[in-house]
């Protein structure tokens, strides 16, 4: 299955300022630049200077502008298309997510992992690319609907930490719990991003294989291994 | 210029330096941290490849493809049809010095995450490898197990050909 042009990226954070800047050199140069992308960028929070010593931005500002104005001015001045500056949930999700879409989710939070993987359920051609990481493992998931179908499993089949989250979306959390989130390694969201843009490549080449939709990944044990999946 | 072919027996008295080095000039990759059983069988298996399509590419019959080796069986008099036919296992062999027909023990890929490796466990079950190998992977009490793929109790016993995984959770932070 390819992917499609329309391409969302939810969440800005280490991961996802991280791929964006991958995602969009790829686009603007060579045979990829042929094609015409349609980039939406989506996020709520605003970058401060505590993010310096893993996030890649220029202008402390909403995060999504932020990255669309950098960007934009970096490479061409269409490769963002649009930036949303709030985070998905309920009564938004289907004004931002489409059919047809590829999105990218970069959070980091499994309530926002479910959410959205729910929805995309309910559509009849989406390609969801999720990754998170630990300190210093991770993995990304590859949820395939296509034609109304799942071709591979949704976020929540294999993983019930998905699918019952004891943790909270980005608007239910205290200033206190968002600066006290736990301490990640810059090495361990380049390699999520890193994972994400060979999911990428190996979509856009129809050469992704679909029953091994999981990837994990652990940097002491140098160590990545595609996963075994079946949709039931 | 012919390689030189090793028996089970060389190879096993050589140290695990020496049987790297042998893997080098092999070209068998990702030998760097297995076991030496493992690399012997390595080992001989690709000899048991390369010297099936040498008498191929240079036209020659030979009588005797690899004498010492017993994962490699030849055909080699019959003028017109066929050379050789080499037999590859897909399972690793942990005794290398096992003859055909002797008792060997076929090892299974057990994984949690990103953490892998090759372990004696048909005939276990799920439990059981799950507490014998909970500090060598790192699996959690959580974890739930997969065979290939889907999830099985933990009373599951594993069979020959059984790719066993221990869910580890997803990532969460970004």
């Amino acid at each position: 299955m390819k992917m499609t042009n329309n391409i969302k990226v939810i969440g800005l954070g280490g991961i996802g300022s991280i791929f964006i800047d991958k995602l969009s050199r790829y686009v603007s140069f060579g045979e990829t630049s042929k094609t015409k992308f349609n980039i939406t960028l989506v996020d709520g929070d605003h970058y401060e200077n505590k993010n310096y010593e893993r996030q890649e931005f220029i202008y402390l500002k909403n995060k999504a502008f932020s990255k669309m104005e950098d960007l934009n001015g970096k490479f061409n001045q269409d490769t963002i298309s649009l930036a949303i500056d709030k985070y998905v949930n309920e009564s938004n999700i289907n004004t931002i997510i489409n059919d047809g879409d590829t999105i990218f989710l970069c959070v980091d939070n499994h309530a926002t992992r479910k959410l959205v993987s729910d929805y995309v359920k309910t559509l009849n051609n989406c390609i969801l690319i999720s990754g998170g990481n630990d300190y210093i493992d991770g993995n990304v998931q590859v949820y395939i609907r296509d034609d109304g179908k799942d071709i591979t499993p949704s976020l929540t089949e294999y993983h019930s930490e998905i699918d019952n989250p004891t943790d909270e979306h980005p608007e239910d959390m205290s200033c206190e719990e968002l600066s006290n989130s736990a301490p990640q390694l810059y090495f361990s969201n380049l390699t999520v991003a890193t994972i994400m843009c060979w999911v990428l490549y190996s979509l856009q080449q129809g050469k992704f294989d679909v029953k091994k939709p999981e990837i994990y990944f652990d940097i002491e044990l140098m160590s990545i291994i595609p996963k075994t999946r079946i949709v039931n | 210029m012919t390689k030189k072919i090793y028996t089970a027996t060389e190879l096993t008295d050589k140290t695990n330096a020496e049987l790297r080095q042998i893997c080098k000039s092999l070209n068998i990759p990702g030998m760097s941290k297995k076991r030496k059983d493992i690399i012997v069988s390595a080992i001989l298996m690709r000899q048991g490849g390369e010297s099936a399509s040498t008498p191929k590419e240079e036209g020659i019959k030979t009588t005797s493809i690899a004498p010492n080796n017993p994962y490699v069986a030849s055909v080699a008099d019959d003028k017109d049809k066929v050379m050789a036919a080499t037999f590859t296992l897909n399972s690793v062999m942990t005794k290398p010095n096992a003859k055909v027909g002797d008792k060997t023990t076929t090892t299974i890929r057990v994984s949690c995450g990103a953490s892998f490796g090759e372990f004696p466990v048909v005939g276990k079950t799920i439990a059981g490898v799950k507490n014998f190998l909970k500090e060598v992977l790192n699996i959690s009490t959580m974890s739930s197990p997969l065979v290939n793929g889907k999830q099985v109790e933990e009373t599951h016993v594993i069979v020959e050909g059984d790719e066993v995984e221990f869910l580890k959770p997803a990532g969460q932070k970004g």
